[in-house]
């Protein structure tokens, strides 16, 4: 008796352990047949959509919209799930591992991606072959990726990074707010010329370069098939022998080493900064923070290729209905529902038919409102600058390679290979 | 007469053997299995054999968490053991007043670890309390780097460590003082020992097998320090990861969509291994002692 409670135990330890830890085969449905069915199927039934952290300021926004679909199409049921900004990528990856996506889940490019590898998500170009001719290229692109046939997301509300200056920090120490640099070695003589005549307590640049900034200088980040990083050129290690030089004269704060985006931000909020940069409501969060810096602020376009953050829908391939589930990420995204967006918040739509809207073309006459034309301009160049492929362990080795080459405590190529063989090991694995 | 059927124990104990099963012998045999695939959280890996062990071999930054945990439990095991019981040996008086400051030095303790290191974070900072401090009394000209060179964000995450646990291996060490009979003091003093001998000969032999266990728990602890260091250092570790303890690394590869799980695995089992030693070491020392 014992014999056999003992086989039968050891049994389902091991056939557990098999498909815990993710080598049983899982079952995958036709992107054809759910296409077609989205194309030509009825919209009506129940169909969920979830959004990131829109609850409570934009309730009423979006209940509006979930109200004006069901008027649309009468018959269909929304469940609206707003998870909240913490952690919602650890949510969508239990949703995810455990099957129960809701219909319509809004997830950013590099979110989409590792599920468009598993084979989860509906190529909606398939579904809605109209797609490319309505929303901007660049929110598209975004949802394509190197080596997987297909569109996996509808592109939804947009964002670029602004250059934002203080103006009464410039004026104090020496500098012209209407003529910032315009690139970096503008940017670390007029660093020198801020830390001279403020004795080191006020600093022009607080951050430390990213990949972002290679690709501003021509440097390919990746192979054209996505297998392999290639950042480590002469060019990638002469910037960061730059930025080295200029933190060792001590143009930089030493929190540079180890400080996040936020730090940046933070150093600026707080007057020690003169340079930050940020989406196109900065100066509207900053009047919170600091309501007498707020105004003072002078926004300028980047100074290089702006970098373009997108946010999107995307439709699981197991979804129950597809049909109503395309309707309703078509619906979220169509030029009204995000000209309405826009308009109660700093963000620009992704649909070609707003591009002529004056409300993000014309400024009225604030900093937040120049800040939000330069932001809308910029978008027509703005590119995803950071490879989907670069995933959190990659990012923190980038992020701890750039920061000892910069202290000098190794040389800038041996950073930039360490990174490049480390982020290449991982991305094998 | 009563019957006792041969499964009454099995049901018995069955919900706890249950319990015990899902929630730790189930995920010790997973993390085994995983640090031989190379997993993702989206499923999918495959038996790649000894690789993520081999890689281990190969890591440099493992290296530094190593040797950084090591210090780590080099410098907090003393101060930690020996620390608290002066200070309980102190607070253990009754004298008026003396649970005001049992209360102050257990304060710490009940802070959260992640909004302590975020204030020691704001101390410790470029332009924060004690580089103000240093730079107005003259004792240094420019700002020390405290959060962003190696050993010094090491000695700062230790000296948070050792500053927060103080008052956690007082109160044990309190009960432990408690137990140590007042007639040998007694009696000792009678005989004319002093109060350093009667430390020696009384009490320290009286809470030696709490002193171990607080060793020992040091010692795990150390070796499995997480929030003061990622919380000083911005996730990232300090420049080029140096900083980075064992546990950072298993959070950093295996964080994300993309998480490596078998690689993370594998540091999660040499981490097991690493802290079996220190306790088995202390165990066999107190085993000798006794």
């Amino acid at each position: 008796m014992r014999r056999i409670w003992a086989a039968l135990t050891t049994t389902a330890i091991t056939a557990a352990a098999l498909t815990g830890c993710g080598l049983g085969s899982g079952e995958s449905r036709n992107s054809d047949s759910v296409a077609s069915a989205a194309a030509t199927g009825e919209v009506k039934g129940k169909v969920s959509l979830q959004t990131w952290s829109l609850k409570p300021k934009f309730t009423d926004y979006m209940q509006g919209v979930i109200d004006g679909f069901k008027k649309k199409y009468p018959g269909v049921e929304v469940e609206w799930l707003d998870q909240p900004g913490e952690g919602y990528s650890d949510k969508v990856l239990s949703q995810a591992a455990a099957g129960t996506l809701p219909d319509v889940v809004n997830l950013p490019p590099d979110f989409a991606y590792p599920l468009a590898r598993k084979d989860v998500l509906l190529d909606v170009a398939k579904a809605d072959p109209k797609l490319s001719d309505e929303y901007v290229a660049g929110g598209v692109e975004a949802y394509r990726y190197n080596g997987y046939q297909g569109t996996f997301g509808y592109p939804w509300y947009l964002n670029t990074d602004v250059n934002y200056w203080s103006s009464d920090l410039l004026t104090k120490n020496g500098l012209d707010p209407k003529k910032p640099p315009a690139s970096l070695d503008e940017l670390i003589a007029q660093a020198r010329t801020m830390k001279e005549k403020s004795g080191g307590q006020a600093y022009l640049m607080s951050r430390k370069p990213g990949l972002g900034d290679l690709y501003n200088i021509g440097v390919k980040i990746m192979a054209d098939d996505g297998k392999s990083f290639t950042f480590n050129t002469p060019e990638a290690a002469a910037l960061l022998d730059k930025y080295r030089d200029a933190f060792k004269d001590g143009l930089m704060p030493n929190g540079v080493l180890t400080d996040t985006y936020a730090g940046n931000s933070k150093l600026f909020s707080s007057g020690t900064a003169a340079w930050t940069t940020g989406g196109g409501n900065f100066i509207t969060s900053l009047a919170t923070d600091n309501p007498t810096l707020a105004p003072k602020v002078v926004a300028s376009p980047a100074m290089d290729t702006p970098p373009l953050y997108v946010q999107g829908l995307s439709i699981p391939k197991n979804t129950k209905n597809p049909a109503a589930a395309v309707a309703l990420a078509r619906w979220v995204t169509s030029p009204e529902n995000q000209a309405a967006f826009a308009h109660l918040t700093s963000v620009f739509p992704s649909t070609k038919a707003s591009a002529d809207d004056p409300f993000f073309s014309k400024s009225d006459g604030t900093n937040a409102g120049d800040a939000k034309v330069i932001a809308f301009t910029s978008l027509a160049k703005a590119k995803l600058i950071q490879p989907v492929e670069v995933d959190d362990a990659m990012g923190t080795i980038v992020k701890q390679q750039f920061a000892l080459a910069i202290s000098g405590q190794t040389s800038s190529k041996q950073a930039l290979d360490t990174a490049v063989e480390q982020c290449n090991k991982l991305l094998k694995g | 007469m009563t019957h006792r059927r041969w499964f009454t124990p099995w049901l018995l104990a069955g919900p706890a053997i249950l319990w015990l099963a899902v929630f730790n012998l189930w995920p010790a045999v997973n993390t085994v299995i995983l640090s031989f695939t190379n997993a993702k959280p989206l499923g999918g890996g495959q038996f790649t054999g000894l690789e993520n062990y081999g890689r281990l071999l190969d890591d440099d930054q493992l290296a530094d968490a190593l040797l950084n945990s090591i210090v780590f439990m080099l410098v907090c095991l003393p101060l930690l053991t020996v620390l608290p019981l002066l200070l309980a040996l102190l607070v253990q008086r009754r004298i008026p007043g003396i649970t005001f400051f049992r209360t102050a030095f257990y304060t710490p303790v009940i802070a959260s670890a992640v909004v302590v290191a975020l204030i020691w974070g704001w101390v410790l900072d470029d332009r924060g309390l004690v580089n103000g401090l240093l730079q107005q009394s003259g004792l240094t000209d420019s700002p020390v780097s405290f959060l962003t060179d190696r050993w010094l964000l090491l000695f700062s995450a230790i000296a948070l460590t050792v500053w927060k646990g103080l008052g956690y291996y007082m109160v044990i060490y309190l009960s432990a003082l408690a137990n140590v009979p007042h007639e040998l003091h007694e009696a000792a003093a009678v005989d004319g020992a002093g109060p350093v001998r009667r430390f020696w000969h009384i009490t320290l032999p009286g809470v030696r097998p709490t002193m171990v266990l607080i060793s020992a728990l040091i010692s795990v602890s150390s070796l499995r320090v997480f929030s003061e260091l990622y919380v000083l250092s911005n996730g990232q570790g300090g420049p080029g990861g140096r900083d980075m303890s064992v546990v950072m690394l298993i959070q950093m590869y295996s964080r994300g969509f993309n998480g490596h799980l078998g690689y993370a695995s594998a540091l999660s089992l040499l981490l097991f291994v690493i802290t079996l030693g220190p306790m088995l070491f202390l165990m066999r020392l107190n085993r000798k002692a006794a």
